[in-house]
């Protein structure tokens, strides 16, 4: 089946003009044509319906050579007409006769990789956006129906369609698409004769396809951690054993350890090194840029060099890290295909304004065999079970994350117990020599994994966890 | 296009072709220019910001506001969007006019930065973040330092079918230091920023004392013990301070919230809060401040609006919409991140006023607790109040005395305890408003101004 398409030739018409200029290489162009729709939500009703909001930029990397060092200049401008386009070679020239990134040469690759096909795009919704958009957050709103005392409060449903193009002086032209979808939902219970003050479960996501199908079931959740925040107590201090699940972990475990097993943190000599231990032995991890329907999957990166799935961590130890072709030069190694312009930390929905940096795309967390949730409580005997914080707020330079507990369990006698609100939960995801951190202090992985935004993981059960709460 | 205002027939142009099919239409038309310059041990960058343009148009639709926006200002682009969105209308936009009153008038402002962006060559943008960099690695014992400084110039332009014209260019500038220190695999660092509205003179406030110390704090940082946990006195730098006036109270006033009953704060209208000496406020037209702004994307001028009036919560942030339904008027606090972003009712600089406690006597006050210092982020729970504040470092209290850094923390507990709780504001000598970024949910992330002075009072801790 042949992928949907604009028909957008940014990027080539942009190298087309570069060519003509003269520029001389090494040099790449990354375009992007997005058209985008949002609705938001007062209630069950329809406050703004928003676009087609239509970008179309390109962003224009140049890379000289300067004293055994590269210059890389970099322009990016949404403004595609020729004398705008001169300007940004202008800039970009500018820019690369004064930075300084430390490799002597780079190579861009000269093809793509032929005959990989990856899964990046809701065609439906590609061929028909506003009303796909539209049925979506119909079957959002009567999901809510029948449920008194529940209300969706605040909410948004955002559909990106997005098609980009990179050409180089190589000779490399390569074209591909991709859909986005953002929901964002505060479901609020309230009423009751009991009095209490409302309370509120927050839910935001990221994913490839607008799917429907299980929204009836993730609103029966959302529903019941609303009703469940407001008898919500917080939990006691100190070290305890913490259930921690997919929804949790993505919001801590791709952006720590896509940064400090990168080339990025290479350079900077805060990257791991093959062998080095980094977690229980229970914990592999992979980075696959070829996960069906993941964020950032594709087949090449946005470098035009072949995606692929690469070890992370393999039992507990370092195994490799992702490069692109700078940090690939400036390491001895080869690119793995990791060159992304987006942002785990603030995933913007327009990346042609970004430079090309090693960015992990789906992180893959192995399962183990602790079962499914019931019996990953009864491992943890006692202990709290999170199912949301406020944010962890990953700092990938210290490895450290932490936030309040939004919503959790009480495990008590291995079951799930009252619910949990207030106080933190917090550590680091890996640690320096004999330092506990997340991920060596596993004791147990869940048997089903499940694909949250950049992250697809089982369950974690972690003991010694530091928690702040109620004395 | 030498300013956004040579699109202004363009725009306008296009306007009128939507005017015959509502009852009220804007166009919002952006453009953003700036540099940055970043430097550590392996790498140095000039970036030019992207050059991004574009307008977004928005009409009523008789019960709905409807968008669309493209990038882009020429003629043929502005007319699209334009006639894009007549087709998004429905036959009776007429109907009925929009909620709320539309400004009208015409009106220009400008940042007038000592220093603007294009007035400093790039050798000296470099020379001056090399300087900051031997700086930070000068005490030794400091492994790498990151320099980030980066100025900006934002032109908006607003029209729309009320009479309303308004022109704004905002410069803004911002610095930071991060000395990181590392040992046995263990990385820690420090960080001192600066940012707001003006030129490169901004970065002047990154002193060599300054950096020093944040050096000196980022190797001590490598030594410290573990976090502190549970419930405890807690005392609140400038930076932690506003971002608790921000993300913790601040939220809960936005008044599209309260309409949509998900603000905790909205019983509390009128009523105490806090303690006599506290004051709480959200102000646009704060001179030079991060968030400030001369219009809002509604075209009402920026204000400074007191959220608690010596402890009583007396006011709320108003969109047109939310000053009709609550019979106010519109408070300058409706903003859009960019063209392609809708509009919200949102902070500009929002703090904590200024008290009469020095340092001492709040330490002295707390007696045992915890010194929170250097926020580094802060997250809303508008319906809930509860609230969560991380920052890079703490000192323990005890009698009355600052022990030795300590590690991240994250404060939490009930915004409303806490305020209740507090007892002493420290003096203005120490008052700043520190550059932050504020996102509305998660997403539509605006500069926003954050601050205050000392805060004293009780929450719970623990690690982050």
């Amino acid at each position: 089946m042949s992928e949907p398409t604009f028909g957008s030739d940014t990027a080539y018409r942009a190298a087309e003009a570069i060519r003509r200029l003269p520029v001389p290489g090494p040099w790449d162009v990354y375009g992007e044509k997005i058209e985008r729709y949002e609705i938001h939500l007062n209630g069950i009703v329809r406050e703004m319906l928003r676009g087609p909001l239509r970008l179309e930029g390109v962003g224009l990397r140049v890379i000289r050579p300067f004293e055994q060092k590269l210059g890389v200049g970099f322009a990016a401008t949404s403004d595609i007409s020729s004398g705008s386009l001169a300007t940004a070679v202008h800039d970009a020239e500018a820019t690369a006769r004064y930075s300084r990134f430390p490799a002597s040469k780079v190579e861009l690759p000269s093809q793509s990789p032929k005959g990989v096909a990856v899964e990046t795009v809701d065609r439906k919704a590609w061929a028909n956006p506003l009303e796909s958009l539209e049925a979506y957050v119909h079957a959002l709103v009567t999901s809510f129906e029948g449920r008194p005392g529940i209300v969706p409060s605040f909410g948004s449903v955002h559909l990106t369609l997005a098609e980009s193009t990179l050409a180089n002086s190589s000779g490399l032209e390569h074209r591909s698409v991709r859909t986005t979808v953002d929901l964002e939902i505060a479901v609020k219970a309230f009423g009751g004769p009991e009095g209490r003050p409302p309370g509120e479960y927050w839910v935001t996501s990221r994913s490839v396809r607008l799917d429907p199908s299980h929204l009836r079931q993730d609103v029966d959740t959302w529903c019941q951690r609303a009703a469940d925040v407001r008898r919500a107590k917080p939990p006691t201090a100190g070290e305890q054993t913490v259930v921690l699940p997919p929804r949790v972990l993505t919001d801590i475990i791709p952006e720590i350890l896509s940064f400090r097993l990168s080339g990025t943190a290479e350079i900077r000599g805060i990257g791991a090194k093959a062998g080095d231990l980094l977690g229980a032995p229970a914990v592999s991890v992979w980075d696959d840029g070829l996960f069906p329907f993941g964020i950032g999957s594709s087949a090449v990166d946005d470098e035009g060099n072949a995606q692929s799935k690469r070890t992370l961590i393999a039992a507990g130890k370092a195994s490799a890290m992702l490069y692109d072709v700078l940090h690939a030069s400036a390491t001895g190694r080869t690119s793995t295909g990791s060159g992304l312009r987006d942002s785990l930390a603030y995933p913007e929905w327009e990346h042609f304004s970004s430079q090309p940096h090693p960015v992990g795309t789906t992180i893959v967390v192995g399962t183990g065999d602790g079962g499914r949730d019931a019996e990953l409580a009864e491992i943890a005997g006692e202990g709290i079970w999170v199912d949301q914080l406020g944010y962890a707020f990953p700092d990938p330079l210290s490895a450290a994350f932490g936030g309040e507990i939004r919503i959790g369990y009480r495990i008590h006698n291995g079951q799930l117990a009252e619910p949990l609100r207030g106080g933190t939960v917090g550590g680091v995801v890996v640690g320096g020599l004999g330092e506990r951190s997340l991920l060596n202090s596993v004791v147990a992985l869940g048997k089903t994994p499940e694909l949250t935004a950049h992250l697809s993981c089982p369950t974690f059960v972690v003991e010694k966890m530091s928690v702040g709460g109620a004395d | 296009m030498t300013s956004l205002r040579d699109a202004e027939d363009s725009m306008a142009h296009a306007l009128r072709r939507l005017a015959p099919h509502t009852s009220y239409a804007e166009v919002m038309a952006q453009r953003m220019v700036g540099h940055s310059v970043r430097i550590d041990k392996s790498q140095t960058s000039i970036n030019v910001e992207p050059r991004l343009e574009g307008a977004v148009f928005r009409a009523w639709d008789g019960d709905e506001w409807v968008e669309v926006a493209s990038s882009g200002l020429d003629g043929a682009t502005l007319n699209g969007s334009a006639d894009a969105l007549h087709h998004r209308l429905g036959s009776d936009a007429n109907r009925t006019p929009p909620p709320g009153v539309s400004a009208t008038g015409n009106a220009e402002q400008q940042t007038h930065s000592k220093r603007p962006l294009e007035s400093v060559a790039v050798e000296e943008r470099l020379a001056i973040a090399r300087s900051l960099y031997k700086l930070a690695l000068s005490p030794g014992g400091i492994d790498n330092a990151i320099i980030t400084m980066g100025s900006s110039v934002e032109e908006r332009l607003f029209l729309s079918t009320a009479g309303a014209r308004r022109w704004q260019q905002v410069d803004r500038s911002r610095g930071t230091v991060v000395p990181v220190a590392m040992e046995s695999g263990k990385v820690e660092y420090d960080y001192l920023s600066y940012g707001s509205m003006g030129g490169w003179e901004v970065l002047d406030e990154l002193t060599e004392e300054r950096i020093l110390e944040t050096a000196n704090e980022a190797k001590a940082l490598l030594k410290a013990g573990s976090a502190p946990t549970g419930a405890m006195t807690v005392l609140l730098d400038p930076s932690t301070a506003g971002t608790f006036a921000h993300e913790s109270f601040g939220h809960g006033t936005e008044a599209d919230q309260l309409l949509r009953d998900r603000s905790y704060l909205k019983p509390l209208l009128g009523q105490m809060v806090g303690p006599e000496f506290l004051t709480l406020v959200d102000d646009g037209s704060y001179p030079g401040g991060w968030g400030s702004i001369y219009f809002d994307d509604e075209g009402h001028p920026a204000q400074r609006t007191v959220l608690v009036d010596h402890g009583k919560f007396v006011e709320v942030l108003h969109d047109r919409e939310s000053a009709a339904v609550f019979h106010r008027s519109a408070t300058g606090n409706t903003r859009r991140a960019d063209f392609l972003s809708r509009p919200f009712v949102r902070m500009t600089n929002t703090f904590v006023e200024p008290g009469d406690w020095s340092l001492e006597e709040l330490l002295e006050e707390a007696k045992n607790g915890i010194y929170l210092q250097n926020c580094t982020s802060g997250i809303e729970d508008p319906l809930g109040g509860q609230m969560q504040i991380k920052v890079k470092k703490a000192r323990l209290i005890r009698n009355g005395e600052l022990g030795p850094v300590g590690p991240s923390m994250a404060l939490s507990g009930k915004v409303l305890d806490f305020l209740k709780g507090i007892r002493g504001v420290g003096k203005a000598d120490v008052f700043s408003i520190g550059p932050g970024y504020c996102g509305k949910g998660h997403t539509d992330l605006i500069p926003a101004g954050t601050g205050g002075s000392y805060l004293l009072s009780e929450a719970v801790v623990g690690p982050a």
